[in-house]
């Protein structure tokens, strides 16, 4: 009988598996590019993470050296949340891959965590944080010997800390993202959670003074968390009472005690197989009829289906309608802000309150096209059988671009009304000229969106952040159509402005909505022989298997 | 002269230096249920996409119930019902939307769809699952789901790529029961399929594709008879005997493994 091979020879394998899929990725031209990509950068990036460690160390010998504690907590409060949340912001809200798809072979469980820690400690946060510390440890080692004697110790243990949090965090986020709900949820939480930074700025203008003693309260409680201990070690340990900086060390011991606890909960029942399926558990349903399809007004039948498909779609997409409201939430939060300001300020700039409509548009247009660039990427497996039936792509792209149209419509209209109550009633010209503009806008947006979509698809999965963006191309004609749209637009406006005659801005902007729309007609009507012609290309990247 | 529901002409189809089907001339009857059968990588689904309009092919003529493919696209796709390999699902419909929509995208209007469907759900056993989204369905009411879909407009032609794997017996036994009255009020129906076992009790005809070339096609019987006759032992062949004699699977005897005694 053959026994399982020893712990080396098992992560030689896993080592060679690894280099194996890296050296086999470099095989497309997508993969090089990748790789030269990721060079560039990490070379900018390595050079910030160089200076920033020279400041560290710098810091450091001069909170030891000058006696300011607070100095170094600040630091390593620094190292810890760049470690925890770093990792965390470029992964995103999806499922994580990790070493449990290896269970199938006979791993040992010490190989298994082995394996589960590699995974943090060769990851490049960690090691820009374990470079930063070793930057601190040469500035205190500079400012005092007997600061050293303790800083080694609570670095030592806080860096394992900060693994050990990091490696649990990461298991039980797979634990909890394994499901698809969950998975969506916690990434609308992240999208809220994102948004509601826009909030911060008004709100500490407008309640900063009477938050400020739960503020100095809650900074206090700070002290009793891992950073705060490790400078406390240091601190009392250079102060030459080693009662106090034992105290706070064994308190950072107890912390890698309690993380290390839990991650083991996770490791082990990872190890025995625990499942954690997508599958939902079948729940008795009641029976209900089945309803007809939605008539919609003044379209055909098949577009008819294609749009309530569409805002189906769109509704159980909670990253997409999210992304869509963010624009109406973000003019909220500087109406929180105005309110509470005696300036009429938008970002910074003082600008009369008839601007804020035409901003707010352009800014809800540059959300909503977005969608249009890329307008087939959640149909999924669902676009073989638009191909599979008697449908002209003309009706499946006009469905997708009366949706656009509409979302566009609802947003502006939420936006006028929150305009009106921040900045007062806008003037009927700006009104007239926004709405002009915004059309012409649109309808560049949809035509260039139309055969993006079908020349630069890219399939998107439902309910993730992580790599869900629109192809290379696509960005660039999105960016391109802007530029031309802005800087036409610009230009009409301050002719229109110099010859004193505003109506020449709005005729002029209908009027090139007027060219477009024949523009957008044309490209409609040649969007079917199109598609037909691009259906492997476009079954092939949508339809393809998650 | 019998009305054929499927006919193809020198079909090819190439993929770079892979010629993946070649030269394939198909003939089925309208009114057949027949098997189009190959080992792995043979062509099957290759060709059942260029028949579905999926997939472009290099060369040669696709004729549906009399209609060109390639000059009537719309057309014959109005005539056809698909289950594709993938089966083609909007995964974030509930099963109820996916028909009606399914449905309409056939040219139903809103109420017929809306009662075939509720029919359909009723029959595929999936009327209890009505909230539901298709993405936690099973693989099993998946694939009853796209069989429904794939029906709901009354097609003359049916394709279906694997219909049977992956499914349970229960499962299987609906989906059969459903192209059996399919054919009995005169569609065709035009499967792939693994389970050969299957393929012969439900099948009148079949035809054999390996590495992309067509090397048999007619009734199991004739294709029984005429492999009989070359082996002279007189003993009634099953399909899997047929199709191991006709693709050379018997050819190559299967190498002993040193390590498995």
């Amino acid at each position: 009988m053959i026994s399982a091979p020893g712990k080396s020879t098992q992560l030689f394998l896993v080592g060679w598996l690894r280099w194996r899929l890296f050296v086999n990725g470099l095989r497309t031209a997508t993969g090089k590019l990748n790789l030269a990509v990721h060079i560039i950068m990490g070379a900018g990036i390595g050079l910030g993470i160089v200076g920033l460690g020279v400041l560290l160390g710098l810091g450091s010998w001069y909170a030891i050296r000058y006696g300011k504690p607070p100095l170094l907590s600040g630091e390593l409060w620094l190292v810890f949340l760049v470690w925890l949340l770093f990792p965390l912001v470029i992964s995103g809200f999806g499922a994580e891959a990790d070493p449990v798809s290896l269970l199938r072979f006979p791993l040992r469980y010490s190989t298994f965590v082995f394996l589960a820690f590699a995974h943090g400690v060769f990851d490049p946060v960690a090691a820009a944080c374990l470079y930063w510390l070793a930057a601190m440890l040469l500035g205190i080692s500079v400012a005092s010997l007997r600061a050293l004697s303790w800083a080694i110790p609570a670095f030592a243990v806080l860096a394992l800390l900060n693994l050990l949090l990091n490696r649990a965090i990461y298991a039980w986020l797979s634990r909890w993202m394994a499901q698809r709900r969950t998975r969506e949820i916690l990434g609308a939480a992240g999208i809220l959670l994102a948004i509601s930074g826009q909030f911060i700025s008004p709100l500490a203008n407008r309640y900063g003074q009477r938050a400020l003693p739960w503020v100095t309260r809650l900074a206090s409680g700070v002290r009793v968390l891992p950073p705060g201990m490790a400078a406390a070690t240091i601190t009392f340990g250079c102060a030459g009472t080693a009662g106090k900086a034992g105290a706070e060390f064994a308190g950072l011991l107890a912390y890698c005690g309690g993380v290390g606890w839990l991650l083991a909960i996770r490791l082990r029942a990872e190890y025995r197989g625990e499942n954690l399926s997508e599958t939902r558990r079948p729940s008795a349903e009641a029976r209900a009829p089945v309803r007809a399809g939605w008539n919609v007004t003044g379209v055909s039948p098949t577009v008819a289906a294609l749009f309530e498909k569409d805002l189906r779609y769109l509704f159980r997409n909670t990253m997409a309608y999210l992304t869509l409201l963010t624009p109406a939430l973000i003019i909220l939060a500087l109406s929180v802000g105005r309110r509470g300001s005696p300036h009429p300020k938008i970002t910074g700039f003082m600008l009369g309150s008839s601007t804020y409509f035409p901003m707010g548009v352009a800014y809800v247009l540059l959300t909503v096209v977005g969608l249009a660039y890329n307008s087939l990427a959640y149909d999924g497996p669902g676009l073989a059988m638009l191909f599979a039936a008697p449908v002209r792509f003309r009706d499946v792209m006009a469905a997708k671009n009366l949706l656009h149209s509409m979302v566009l419509a609802a947003e502006v209209i939420i936006v006028f009304v929150l305009v009106q109550f921040v900045g007062g009633p806008t003037p009927l010209v700006v009104v007239g000229l926004t709405l002009a503009g915004a059309l012409w806008a649109l309808l560049m947006n949809l035509t260039a969106g139309n055969l993006v979509s079908l020349y630069y698809p890219r399939k998107l999965k439902f309910g993730q952040m992580r790599r869900q963006r629109a192809s290379g191309m696509a960005v660039v004609a999105t960016l391109g159509v802007q530029v031309l749209v802005g800087g036409l637009g610009a230009g009409l406006y301050l002719v229109s402005r110099w010859a004193g005659n505003m109506a020449w801005c709005g005729i002029g902007f209908l009027g090139l909505a007027g060219i477009t729309w024949v523009a957008y007609r044309r490209v409609l009507n040649l969007v079917t022989g199109t598609a037909w012609k691009r259906r492997e290309a476009l079954l092939a990247e949508l339809s393809r298997p998650d | 002269m019998t009305e054929l529901a499927v006919e193809t002409t020198g079909l090819c189809r190439r993929f770079g230096e892979l010629e993946a089907v070649r030269n394939v001339n198909l003939r089925v009857e309208a009114g057949q249920f027949f098997g189009f059968l190959g080992p792995n990588g043979a062509g099957k689904s290759t060709t059942i996409k260029m028949l579905t309009g999926m997939l472009e092919p290099t060369a040669g003529q696709i004729r549906i119930l009399g209609l060109d493919l390639a000059n009537d696209p719309i057309g014959v796709k109005s005539q056809i019902g698909v289950v594709p390999e993938g089966l083609a699902l909007f995964d974030r419909l509930t099963g109820p939307e996916y028909l009606t929509f399914a449905g309409r995208m056939y040219g139903l209007d809103r109420v017929t769809a809306a009662e075939r469907a509720q029919e359909l759900l009723d029959f595929t056993g999936l009327a209890d699952r009505t909230k539901s989204l298709i993405v936690d369905y099973s693989h099993g009411m998946k694939k009853k789901l796209a069989m429904a879909a794939a029906v709901i407009h009354g097609p003359k032609v049916l394709f279906l790529d694997e219909p049977f794997e992956g499914v349970d017996a229960i499962a299987a036994g609906t989906l059969k029961a459903m192209l059996n009255r399919m054919i009995a009020r005169g569609a065709t129906i035009f499967l792939t399929s693994h389970v050969l076992e299957i393929v012969e009790r439900l099948c009148s005809h079949v035809a054999i594709i390996d590495r992309g070339e067509l090397v048999a096609q007619g009734s199991i019987d004739d294709l029984r008879s005429g492999v009989a006759a070359r082996q002279d032992d007189g003993q009634k062949l099953s399909l899997e005997q047929i199709f191991l004699k006709i693709v050379g699977g018997e050819r190559a005897a299967v190498p002993e493994l040193s390590w498995l005694e």
